[in-house]
């Protein structure tokens, strides 16, 4: 193995690369806390869906987001279950309410009304199988851990949610909305609050359970064929989750303000970066000029200054994400959703890499200095 | 047919445009050198001896004249080809010392046979004899900040020694010295030209460095005005007019 030139006088010299690399591992902080804060507030949309069991999906045409679902005719359950690969199907229910608590004041709810029997597919993931089975009773509702205090009641609580008294019979987790508050029951108990879903017997969402997974795709093709696509359209669960994402993202300019501060962020880590390796260039000119008077190619040394470069994006990279990591449990400990998952953190990583590469480059400009002639004066 | 083993210009003019103030820094300069002889060039400040010897070593090329080195005509050769040539016979020493600070003595001269493409085994073992033999062998392993100047010159050396070069240019390797470290560093210039036959050129103004040279080249104005050999210095071939 050949001296580490690049690795050994970034060691040695740290404090003068510290700059860099804090700028760095801020930029990727940046970037990923920025990322998973939106991510996961736009993602709070398509919680139905992703605290749901179900392999498939089936709403009203052209539906952009999860929480947009328009009611759909009950009769396409029966057309579903022809298929022999459906296990199953179940109804969800979206409607809408007004809470309000003994101390007063309306919160506008979202209702959300499941199939209450223990293997139910609705939010399956968001509370255990007893807490369904407490829905079973008329007039019982779930609300969230962490909506308790904004709702101003407690598990065994009472409330009115359009007029109508309800009372509070257990918590559901992780169902947290950044917009309004998610209100959980079954089917009937949603029927009589919200009006409007009482008269038909339409339905939101049918979820759908396969046989086996992996035949989503096939199944979903099936359906959306020009006849039944005029009743009703059918999506995978993925499907629908990443279409809230993106609608909400777009739809509420979040997402271009998360461009926007992912673009200062770079900035700013690429001047800083470049400033520092330039700052580093220029300290050892002198020895560049004294490898090149002994024939070393330019090239080489341009090697030796973005394998610097490299190091400072990987030091930065691997602070960045230690911070966003200490940000997630932070979050995490506060109910805030921050959604931190691989995507995020490989677009950040690849940016703030670049940005160091980028700084590198800029400062091999400085490396023209290092002309062996000038050492002979 | 013998190589051409010598290092030899014709005919050597170099000028400097500044803000349009022209100056011409040589003039005519011819000279032949050989093997196995320290030359030393010598003269007033600004009369060229910095400049002939980038021209010599192929640094920078001449606007008009040719060298000829180890046979090779340097003006003919592109940038690459020059650095091409250098790394494989050239080696220079500088007034400062020019080492990485982050490098201990022996990975200063190991970096240079990691160029030139030698494995690190055999590297190391060549670093660590040429450190013992300028006298650093006990201290190969400190860093420039933890050595003395004289120390840090000779491993800047044993650096430019280290691929065994043909050629070794020097300029002004001990102004920065005190005396003693000065006569050890001349010393080494000597025996190395002497032991293995290396063309050393070497500028000064130092008068221990003079008076250990094989033969001392003095310059005035761009020019060569005295060329004498020997330790008496009694075969002046040529005078200033
Ligand atoms: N890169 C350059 N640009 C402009 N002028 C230069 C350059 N290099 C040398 N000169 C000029 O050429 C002349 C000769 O310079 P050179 O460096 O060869 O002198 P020197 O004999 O080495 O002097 P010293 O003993 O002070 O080092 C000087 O007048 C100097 O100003
Ligand atoms: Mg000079």
């Amino acid at each position: 193995m050949a001296v580490a030139l690049a690795r050994k006088t970034l060691v040695h010299e740290w404090r003068r690369f510290l700059p860099a690399v804090m700028s760095v591992g801020f930029s990727g902080v940046l970037i990923i806390v920025q990322g998973a804060l939106l991510l996961g507030i736009v993602g709070t949309n398509a919680l139905p869906v992703t605290q749901s069991r179900a392999d498939l999906w089936v709403g009203f045409p052209g539906t952009q987001s999860a929480d947009l679902g328009r009611s759909i005719d009950a009769g396409a359950a029966a057309e579903l279950l022809v298929d022999p690969r459906i296990l199953r199907v179940e109804p969800l229910l979206l409607g809408s309410g007004d809470w309000r608590g003994p101390r007063g004041g309306g919160v506008s709810v979202t209702l959300i009304g499941i199939d209450t029997r223990p293997d139910g597919l609705g939010l399956a993931e968001a509370m255990p199988r007893s807490g369904r089975a407490l829905l079973t009773e008329p007039a019982t509702v779930l609300v969230d851990a962490a909506d308790l205090d904004k709702l101003g009641t407690a598990i065994g609580g009472a409330a009115e949610i359009n007029g109508q008294r309800v009372r509070v019979v257990g918590t559901t987790d992780g169902m947290r909305a950044m917009g309004g508050v998610n209100v959980v029951a079954s089917l009937a108990t949603v029927r009589a609050l919200d009006r409007s879903l009482a008269a038909a017997g339409d339905v939101t969402y049918y979820l759908a359970a396969l046989r086996s997974p992996g035949a989503a795709r096939a199944v979903k093709a099936r359906f959306s064929q020009s006849e039944t696509r005029k009743r009703f359209e059918v999506w995978t669960a993925e499907d629908l989750a990443g279409r809230s994402v993106r609608y909400w993202l777009l739809e509420s300019g979040a997402g271009v303000g998360f461009i926007f501060a992912t673009i200062v962020a770079l900035l700013v880590g690429t001047l800083i970066t470049s400033q520092t390796l330039t700052a580093a260039v220029a300290a050892s000119t002198p020895q560049y000029a004294t490898l090149r008077a002994i024939g070393v190619p330019f090239p080489k040394l341009r090697r030796i200054v973005v394998e610097q470069a490299a190091w400072v994006g990987a030091v930065g990279l691997a602070l960045g994400l230690a911070g966003s990591l200490l940000a997630a449990a932070l979050a995490y400990l506060n109910g805030i959703p921050f959604a931190l998952g691989p995507g995020i953190m490989a677009l950040s990583g690849g940016l703030v890499l670049s940005v160091a590469l980028l700084a590198g480059v800029l400062a091999l400009r400085r490396l023209r200095h290092a002309d062996p002639a000038a050492l002979l004066r | 047919m013998t190589a051409d083993v010598s290092l030899r210009a014709w005919g050597l003019e170099k000028s400097y445009v500044v803000q349009s103030i022209r100056t011409q820094a040589l003039s005519g300069v011819s000279l032949a050198l050989h093997p196995g002889e320290l030359s030393l060039i010598s003269g007033p400040s600004g009369c060229g001896k910095s400049t002939l010897l980038s021209l010599l070593s192929g640094l920078s090329r001449p606007d008009r004249g040719e060298v000829r080195a180890l046979g090779t005509d340097l003006c003919a050769l592109d940038d690459a080809a020059r650095d091409a040539f250098r790394l494989v016979h050239c080696g220079f020493v500088f007034q400062g010392f020019n080492l990485f600070p982050a490098l201990d003595a022996l990975e200063q001269v190991q970096l240079v046979l990691d160029y030139c493409g030698i494995p690190h085994d055999v590297g190391r073992r060549a670093a660590a004899r040429v450190l013992d033999m300028v006298g650093l062998g006990p201290r190969q392993h400190l860093r420039p900040a933890e050595l003395s100047g004289g120390e840090k010159q000779r491993v800047a050396i044993a650096r430019a020694i280290v691929k065994r070069p043909r050629l070794l240019f020097a300029d002004e390797p001990t102004s920065a010295l005190d005396s003693v470290n000065g006569a050890i560093v001349t010393d080494l210039l000597r025996e190395i030209a002497h032991r293995s036959g290396t063309i050393v050129v070497c500028v000064s103004h130092d008068p221990r460095l003079i008076a250990r040279a094989d033969r001392v080249i003095e310059m005035e104005d761009g020019r060569l005005c005295r060329d004498s050999r020997g330790a008496s210095r009694s075969g002046a071939t040529e005078t200033c007019p």
